[in-house]
């Protein structure tokens, strides 16, 4: 039972932690490096976002989306399939869902699904093309993910440029959507997507946990040789996968189109996008959806508290996006290994120098 | 007539970082590192060496202070996944968002759009035309009046197959990738031959950097390196971590980047769209080539 | 002159001795043959001669010398060599290349391709080898890939050679050539450390025996003043010959259960390695297969259990058509794999022992419900078969990972036998487990033998297939070269056709 415990949570937590302690630390020496005091900096970044009742509402806004493209990849890590394109399926549902949203005037709940499906549908679309490509080529999904991430934003740069720019729009901008496909805010900050996102994870939990798709999502990311044989048909399993990856991404987007920023931009995504969010809540979160679910809530923290920074430090809101980059990094190894612990693997380190000592002496 | 010599111009003009980056990327390639990280290493290059061309008001130094600081960054990324044994997908696109985000922080810290060298170095100094070959009519205007590192980018096509298939360390990096084990039997030290392999790709993403940047353009501009990094691995991938092989698909890429810009100069309303048309011809290569190669697999 | 003496040389990880006070001298020039069970501790005693771990306590004397050895390197520089069951060779290059490997020849900075061909033509007449030192190594036999992994020993100037199981991947024929070659390094001054657990090898060529049971050394003679039996009594404490009896049957009269009627198909290359294959199975009837490895026996069980498409032929079960079914639709039509590699596609060693329980069956009614998985069926069947197949497991909820071997195997045979298939295809059903676990999967194939199923049994070990099988198809190449009896198989006559030899 101890060991049971041991292994279940105390290694995976300190698994998590550590890495961003280290994040933490690396960050604020570049913060003081600039000349700025990194204890304030943090100070201020968690007080905005997780002090006060407005401050954790915004937290949780900023959360939905993060929730929903760290399940997009969390679903396909563990199937260890490698859809870096989250970034460009979100960006497109987000896109169609915006276009389907200023070119019609349709009751609110009608109009606000029938987004919300034009979102999840572009993303499953989108998702396809490296999905068959994987399924009947075998080519390398990340490597045209990847790459598919830049064909969509030179697509939709085009389009917001082109056919659907709004020429009253100063910069490259769409129309706004129509206010029947907008979620309307409750109090001050947080929308009913939210509760989307949740009911989504949900859903992607009792797929992880419980279904078969799950184990057999499972089964594949841990040996697809043993999921071939066990009569799994891998190759049509991860073209269910990248659909359900690409859909959510989609919905993310279309989500956030209609929460928050109204109209596609260039800029609609933010600097890391939230797709690239995804993939490190997803890695913070260990391909888990309670682990993403509570990484994502965190990382929106982080995100909501640096739009204050700038009013009480020199410290660019950018800070976010390094620190971001070297928490996947730290993430990328384990520090602590399933089978061997910690504390062991320091004594018997220990234990050699003292013996090699011990040898030379005689 | 000159549509067609501007395309072919072109081409090798595009083609030359990209020829930098997959050379840099077979190594660790065939060393079974894959280096995803090559686009943050071309963008720190790109960026670092601008940076320091203007502090040091001097070409030459920014380019040196570029590729140490890559250098450094190669380090890293050796380190977490030779040494420490991480998963190296991760480590190298943490790498890529890490210099993305660290330039576009120190961008916002100046206080600067972009860094601007033009003062510093003046491209149309840079082309170097080539004595004899400027002559020929035809070939002239398309292989002459480049700039050193694109010379130099083809120069290292020839350089890497004989480092790869006539000496010993090639030999050793083929070996690590092929069967671990067996060159560890025989007093290979791999994780060594593992780190040079990726130094040596951060070298050339370094100077594909410096290219992209302050030798063609004088001009550093925020992600200005554009996936090329995944292009190259792409590339790379096609041509199986065989130097020609990999750098004929790098100028593929080459090729319809150039055409893309030439003929998007006529193509009005549309010609947003052409910027589209070198990552999608990528995937297509990509699953064209993929095609071929599993025809013949029976396994399912 | 003592070549190697050990002094109580002990290994412990954690809390389990692999070897305990190992005490043994080997005479210079001779042949000594190191003996015992698998995980006996034959291979950790060899690992530590050969720099690969470091003794707990205790001494290592070679030629007199104490010796610590912190990498096989330093081992080599003392001359003491080793060649591994699975080779240490790189299938990219050629033979020179691999031989040469880590120590090339340069001039400059380049390599002097000229000057090593000729170093290595020099070393193969020297020990009257056969080999061309251009060939690629991918596209040389087994037999010959075992010579290039000698020879670069040899390159290296040893004169104490390790064999760990030499001759487990060789045909008889071969197994000949090898001790043939023994006995010329021999002559020549060499000495040479077999690890072996067949006998008839060890009374052929050595001329010491040391046997170890349980990380002792239970036994040391003259191979000269032992016998068989007597060795055997000391390797497992019993008689290990296998008790296979098995019931005579006449299969003239009984129902064609399985066919397969001239299966083809082809590798990546587009080289066809299973080449015009019809056999059939009849109720109740063991088929066995064998050959020497890479002769298409493993593309055949692919083929076979659906991870594999052919490019020609059929096959039936029952009379209905089964070609180019997926494994899901084979399984359901009453088809059960043992796979040849337990840990690639048997199990998931990262997974608990109920997630690879229900593997292949997951998505019958038994475990699964509207795509929601029964774990209450599914821990209440694991824990029947964990009772019925006696699977020694310290936590039910654990990972395959921490089972042995034979355990792992015991597993598989769970899975696959409580769905009470009509026919099995089991690969290598045996290999790398305890005399113990193999008693039992004997026993259990031949209950289904018993039970009218038919069984397709494609191993590398000849003795098993031999006393199982009721008929024996031997391959060489991809195709059926011939078909003998069980009964009155034997050795020679199956070995002579696994070389090709009609």
């Amino acid at each position: 039972m101890t060991k049971n415990f041991k292994e279940r949570f105390l290694i995976p937590a300190f698994n998590t932690l550590l890495p961003v302690i280290s994040a933490l630390f690396l960050g604020g020496i570049i913060i003081f490096a600039i000349g700025d005091n990194p204890f304030k900096t943090y100070g201020v970044m968690i007080s905005k976002s997780l002090f006060t009742v407005d401050g954790i509402l915004k937290t949780l806004h900023f959360a939905s989306p993060l929730i929903l493209t760290g399940l997009a990849i969390a679903i396909t890590f563990k199937a260890n399939v490698f859809n870096m394109g989250v970034e460009g399926q979100m960006l497109l549902g987000a896109f169609f869902s915006g276009v389907f949203g200023f070119s019609f005037d349709l009751p609110p709940l009608l109009h606000i699904s029938l987004c919300l499906i034009v979102g999840v549908i572009t993303g499953i679309l989108f998702a396809l093309i490296p999905a068959f490509l994987k399924a009947f080529f075998k080519v390398n999904e990340m490597v045209v993910t990847l790459m598919l991430n830049y064909a969509a934003v030179e697509i939709t740069r085009y389009l917001a440029q082109g056919v659907f720019r709004n020429p009253a729009s100063g910069d490259v901008a769409t129309y706004t959507i129509n206010s029947s496909a907008m979620f309307n805010k409750v109090g001050k900050n947080i929308t009913a997507f939210f509760l989307i996102s949740i009911l989504v994870f949900i859903f992607i939990y009792i797929l992880m946990k419980k279904s078969k798709l799950g184990y057999e999502i499972t089964a594949i990311g841990k040996n697809e040789e043993f999921a071939k044989a066990s009569g799994m048909r891998v190759y049509r399993k991860i073209i269910y996968i990248m659909m359900i990856s690409g859909g959510i991404s989609g919905l993310a987007g279309a989500g956030w189109m209609m929460s928050e920023k109204y109209r596609y931009t260039t800029s609609f995504s933010g600097n890391p996008g939230i797709g690239w969010d995804g993939m490190l809540i997803a890695l913070l979160g260990a391909h888990n959806p309670v682990g993403v679910l509570i990484a994502a809530i965190f990382y929106a923290a982080l995100k909501t508290g640096s739009d204050y920074i700038n009013l009480y430090t020199n410290v660019p809101k950018d800070i976010v996006g390094v620190i971001q980059g070297i928490l996947i990094l730290f993430l990328s190894i384990k520090f602590i290994n399933d089978k061997t612990d910690f504390l062991g693997r320091m004594r018997q380190r220990l234990k050699s120098i003292r013996g090699s000592k011990g040898a030379t002496r005689i | 007539m000159s549509l067609i010599n501007n395309i072919l111009y072109d081409t090798v003009y595009h083609s030359a970082p990209l020829i930098l980056l997959v050379l840099g990327g077979i190594f660790a390639y065939k060393a079974n590192v894959l280096n995803i990280a090559l686009e943050g290493m071309m963008l720190l290059g790109a960026f670092s060496s601008a940076y320091f061309v203007l502090i040091t008001k001097s070409l030459l130094w920014g380019i040196i202070v570029g590729v140490i600081l890559t250098l450094i960054l190669g380090l890293i990324f050796s380190y977490f996944s030779v040494t420490l044994k991480s998963n190296f997908i991760i480590t190298g696109l943490g790498i890529n968002m890490f210099t993305l985000a660290l330039s576009g922080f120190l961008l916002q810290f100046f206080s600067i759009p972009n860094i601007n060298v033009s003062s510093i170095v003046s491209t149309a100094n840079l082309k170097i035309d080539i004595p004899f070959l400027k002559d020929i009519p035809i070939i002239a205007p398309i292989l002459s009046g480049h700039t050193f590192l694109t010379y130099f980018s083809f120069v290292c096509i020839f350089l890497a197959g004989v480092l790869m298939f006539k000496t010993k360390f090639g030999t050793y990096v083929r070996v690590v990738g092929e069967n671990e084990e067996a060159a560890k039997s025989v007093g290979i030290k791999s994780d060594r031959i593992k780190y040079l392999a990726v130094l040596i790709g951060a070298f050339l993403c370094a100077l594909a950097g410096a290219n992209l940047s302050v030798e063609r353009t004088a001009l550093y501009t925020n992600n200005m390196t554009a996936g090329r990094g995944f292009i190259a691995i792409a590339a790379i991938y096609c041509g199986r971590g065989m130097p020609v092989k990999s750098t004929l698909y790098a100028t593929v890429f080459g090729l319809t980047k150039s055409l893309s810009i030439n003929l998007a100069l006529n193509a009005g309303p549309v010609s947003g769209l052409f910027e589209t048309v070198p990552y999608v011809m990528m995937v297509i290569v990509l699953g064209v080539v993929s095609a071929i190669e599993s025809r013949r697999t029976k396994l399912r | 002159m003592k070549v190697i003496k050990t002094i109580n040389l002990t290994k412990k990880f954690g809390d389990f001795i692999a070897n305990d006070n190992i005490n043994l001298e080997i005479e210079k020039g001779s042949i000594t043959a190191i003996m015992g069970e698998n995980g006996a501790g034959k291979t950790t005693l060899m690992n530590m001669f050969y720099g690969l771990s470091k003794p707990t306590s205790g001494e290592l004397l070679i030629n007199g010398k104490k010796a610590n050895f912190k990498s096989p390197q330093d081992a080599i520089k003392c001359g003491l060599g080793m060649v591994h069951q699975h080779f240490k060779l790189v299938p990219g290059l050629t033979v020179f290349e691999n031989i040469l490997l880590g120590t090339e020849i340069t001039a400059g900075p380049f390599i002097d391709t000229m000057k090593e061909i000729k170093e290595v033509s020099k070393l193969i007449t020297e020990y009257k080898f056969e080999l061309n030192p251009k060939d690629k190594v991918s596209d040389i036999s087994i037999g010959a890939k075992q010579r290039v992994e000698i020879l670069k020993m040899l390159y290296r100037k040893v004169d104490i050679l390790i064999f760990d199981e030499p001759t487990a991947v060789l045909t008889p024929q071969e197994v000949d050539e090898l001790l043939q070659s023994f006995r010329e390094l021999k002559k020549q001054g060499k000495t040479i450390i077999l690890i072996t657990h067949k006998l008839r090898e060890i009374m052929e060529v050595s001329d010491e025996v040391i046997v170890i049971k349980k990380g002792k050394i239970v036994g040391n003679v003259k191979t000269s003043k032992t016998n068989p039996k007597e060795l055997a009594n000391m390797m497992v404490g019993r008689d290990v010959v296998l008790d296979v009896s098995k019931r005579e049957k006449d299969f003239s009269t009984s129902k064609v259960l399985y066919k397969v009627e001239n299966l083809k198909t082809e590798n990546d290359l587009g080289k066809t390695v299973v080449d015009n294959i019809s056999f059939e199975i009849r109720e109740g009837e063991i088929l066995g297969v064998c050959g020497v490895e890479g002769n298409g026996q493993s593309e055949l069980v692919k083929l076979l259990t659906g991870l594999m498409e052919k490019t020609e032929g059929k096959v039936f079960l029952n009379g209905e058509d089964i070609t180019g079914m997926w494994p899901d639709e084979l399984r359901k039509k009453g088809l059960a794999f043992i796979p040849e590699d337990r840990y690639a596609q048997g199990l998931c060693r990262d997974m608990s022992l109920s997630d690879n329980i229900i593997a292949g069956y997951h998505s019958g009614e038994k475990y699964c419900s509207f795509g929601l998985l029964k774990r209450k069926e599914i821990t209440k069947t694991r824990d029947e078969l964990i009772d019925f197949y006696d699977i020694r497991i310290s936590e039910r909820e654990g990972n395959i990972s921490s089972l042995s071997g034979g355990n792992a195997q015991k597993v598989i045979i769970a899975r696959e036998f409580d769905a009470d298939p009509k026919v099995i295809i089991a690969s290598q059903p045996t290999r790398g487990v305890d005399i113990g676990s193999i008693e039992f999967i004997y026993k259990k194939i031949l209950e289904l033998r018993e039970k009218g199923k038919g069984i397709l049994l494609v191993s590398s070990e000849l003795s098993e297939i031999m006393s199982l099988s009721d008929r024996i198809i031997v391959m060489y190449k991809g195709k059926i070269v011939g078909q003998v009896d069980g009964k009155t198989a034997t050795k020679e006559k199956l070995g002579l056709l696994m070389a090709g030899v009609r």
